[in-house]
């Protein structure tokens, strides 16, 4: 006997900071746990087609795109912003300090809250889990891509080469996306307040606008057209500052216990319609959780964004403008989709199976609430565009017709074919194809009309107003049966 | 008919039989406890008898009425304590028990009258005006169990009812499910906990297989072996008394 005592609890003890398992092996654990969740969730052969239904769409919308006049090199700028838009998204996943990872990911993903009980450092786990997510996401989602890219540019003996070097920028622009995400937030837990991540984000941006810097930022954020020395240099720099943001983060971060004056009383009286308790409790959980009420509008912010910048560049091209009322107003009605799944982000279905409400009158309160919130949120950014693309007043009138009657339809669709449950159709091959084809099936000859007939004729316009109602009553009839629908689904599951 | 009748209730997920055979009645005055391990088919049953969930075949009623053809109408008469954790609501616990108020139909009045009186009872009454999103599990329990109460039903389903309490609470949540169960009302609590069901309970029902394999009244001071030799006995068999291991007991 020695006489040596080791104190297990120790911060320094060799066993807290898991060094009994090796990296490589917590990695294919990890591994195995998100391959098993989307399998459980979505069953195997769904989730293992959804990589293929994003080939198709990749490469479908390059072809259609190219073929319709679109320059290659618009579409591979295209895949890439949609590259690094995915990995913006992608890098909350593996950090606690923001709602839904607590609230939704934390019932999911049991190691990740290992770090709690096992001798586990939780700065390693949540680095090796964000490696993994990059590695996962960056075969399931971002290859697939790849292949869009490749169909751009031509078919030839060296394809494979191409979609092999196009897989490589599309990933590194991923990870630059997932790495900015990550240390925004690692600052975050060092105290700096999110108005200022914000501010930082959007001075930013304004100067890269004001500096005239899309250019530099192109050769600097699409590798692939720049030389291999800039794509090293971005990869370098990219690990370095994962690295960095990694040691910045501070794993103890908790946020402060906050109250709340009570508002659901007032509200709830305030509000006539039918459901007013259900709808104010979507409001408030809406308005209360992370990012507030400007979440929706972010998210259609964005889409105006990219659907001006699409506009840009096609005109500048081609010289060719789309009428910018059906144009704008049949794509910002996709904000529907964004604002439902903020709205059921933090709920579930079934812990109101515990008060004597159907599952027909969430629903239906959901519906009112999605009202409530997509209105002024579809309507801010369509008012913006109508008036910075200077649409004439017909233009105008029938875009509003459709992006209220599209935003209806998209949003019935989305509760019809996924519930309460939104954003699983990310990993759902039958439903994400389903929605696209019924996404598809209003917006192509929409856009379509948009490009050829400028400024729209009368007779356009009134087919187009008609398409709009119909749409929308489309829409009202599915979200109506949704109720039904999934009511009958859990109560026979 | 007693507040809660169940016969012939079957109920499985694919090829597995959740529920098979289910037969119990619970009458006022009761407080009932379902005793199991995992898997047992205790949440199923209590799913099927609130409404959740529609049985493949048996009879249920839930004072007098069918939860399966008239599942709204059997909630707005009982109080649920579900099994599952609570979603990340944003409201405070006042909020939310406003927000139970309303669906239920009650007067404002005494909504904040009983909130105030729950938050008093479980100790929460700092915490009324905190997002519930933010509240420990265990604050976060006693909000829910407020909420079951919240329209005093005639009967209540439980789901492990002292989860995440500390002993001072469960003490006080005990005698008060005693004490409301006298009041003429039925309480039913599914648990795995036999401490706790032979120390409150009126009568036990043992479950196992989807089965309800034995009953027996706890205030039956006479009995011959204790609950837990009895659970033990019906559950896995004699020579399961002699070994009992974590899986068994699963408390």
């Amino acid at each position: 006997m020695t006489g040596e005592t080791t104190d297990p609890t120790a911060p320094t003890s060799p066993n807290r900071s898991g060094s009994g398992l090796s990296t490589r092996r917590l990695l294919a654990i990890l591994f195995r746990e998100e391959w098993r969740m989307h399998t459980e969730l979505f069953g195997g052969w769904r989730f293992a087609l959804f990589p293929f239904v994003i080939a198709a769409l990749a490469v479908g919308g390059s072809v259609a795109l190219v073929e319709t006049g679109t320059a290659p090199g618009t579409v591979v700028v295209g895949l890439h912003v949609l590259a690094a838009g995915f990995g913006l998204y992608s890098g909350t996943a593996g950090f606690a300090g923001s709602d839904m990872l607590e609230n939704v990911f934390g019932r999911l993903s049991l190691l990740l809250s290992s770090s709690t009980t096992l001798p586990l450092s939780r700065r390693r786990l949540l680095g090796v889990f964000l490696l993994k997510d990059a590695l996962f996401y960056g075969v399931a989602f971002v290859l697939p891509m790849a292949l869009g890219g490749a169909v751009a540019e031509g078919l030839s003996a060296t394809t494979p080469l191409s979609v092999a070097l196009f897989w490589g920028s599309l990933f590194l622009v991923f990870a630059v996306g997932m790495t900015t995400t990550v240390a925004a937030i690692a600052i975050r837990t060092r105290g700096a307040p999110p108005w200022s991540i914000g501010l930082a984000i959007g001075l930013a941006a304004v100067g890269s606008w004001a500096l005239e810097a899309g250019a530099v930022l192109r050769r600097v954020l699409v590798p692939i057209e720049g030389t291999a020395i800039g794509a090293g240099g971005l990869a370098a720099a990219t690990l370095v500052v994962a690295a960095g943001s990694l040691l910045l983060y501070d794993p103890t971060y908790g946020r402060p216990s906050r109250t709340a004056t009570d508002r659901f009383a007032r509200l709830s009286a305030a509000l006539p319609v039918a459901d007013s308790p259900l709808v104010t409790k979507s409001l408030l959980d809406l308005a209360r959780s992370s990012g507030g009420v400007w979440k929706p509008f972010v998210s259609s912010t964005i889409l105006l964004a990219l659907v001006a910048a699409l506009v840009g560049v096609v005109d500048s091209i081609t010289g060719v403008a789309p009428a910018p009322g059906i144009f704008f107003g049949g794509v910002l009605g996709l904000s529907a989709f964004t604002t439902y799944n903020w709205l059921t982000q933090f709920d579930s279905l079934e812990a109101y199976l515990a008060y004597p409400v159907s599952i027909a009158d969430v629903f239906r309160a959901k519906r009112t609430a999605f009202i409530l919130v997509g209105a002024p949120t579809a309507a801010v950014p369509y008012l913006a565009a109508v008036v910075w693309f200077d649409t004439t007043p017909l233009d105008a009138v029938v875009g509003a017709i459709l992006l209220a009657g599209y935003a209806l339809y998209y949003y019935g669709l989305t509760v019809f074919i996924a519930g309460f449950d939104p954003n699983e159709f990310l990993f759902d091959a039958v439903r994400f194809a389903t929605f696209t084809v019924g996404v598809a099936v209003a917006l192509v000859p929409t856009l379509v009309a948009g490009f050829v007939v400028v400024p729209p004729s009368v007779e356009l316009a009134a087919v187009l107003v008609l398409g709009g109602l119909v749409m929308g009553a489309v829409g009202i009839v599915l979200s109506s049966r949704a109720g039904p629908r999934w009511d009958a689904r859990y109560r026979t599951e | 008919m007693g507040a809660i009748h169940v016969s012939g209730l079957e109920k499985s997920y694919g090829a597995v039989d959740a529920v098979d055979g289910m037969e119990f009645t619970v009458e006022r005055g009761e407080l009932y406890g379902f005793l199991g391990p995992n898997g047992a088919g205790k949440t199923t049953t209590i799913r099927v008898l609130t409404g959740q969930i529609e049985p493949d075949s048996g009879e249920v009623s839930v004072l007098e009425t069918d939860p399966t053809t008239d599942p709204i109408e059997t909630r707005r008469r009982v109080g649920i304590l579900p099994e599952q954790e609570s979603p990340p609501s944003f409201l405070t616990p006042r909020e939310y028990l406003e927000f139970v108020g309303e669906v239920r139909d009650l007067d404002a009045e005494r909504v904040a009258e009983r909130t105030d009186r729950w938050a008093e009872r479980l100790g929460f009454e700092s915490k009324l005006d905190t997002l519930h999103t933010d509240l420990s599990r265990g604050q976060q329990q006693k909000v829910m169990i407020a909420q079951a109460f919240l329209h005093e039903p005639d009967v209540v389903f439980i789901d492990e009812p002292l989860a995440n309490l500390d002993p001072l609470v469960q003490e006080q949540v005990k005698r008060f499910l005693v004490s409301y169960a006298a009041g003429d009302n039925a309480v039913f609590v599914s648990t795995h906990n036999i401490d706790v069901a032979e120390e409150i309970c009126t009568r036990v029902g043992i479950v196992a297989n989807g089965q309800l394999v034995t009953e027996q009244s706890v205030a039956d001071d006479g009995a011959d072996e204790s609950l837990l030799e009895v659970f033990l006995d019906r559950v896995e068999g004699e020579d399961a008394r002699d070994t009992p291991t974590l899986e068994q007991l699963d408390t």
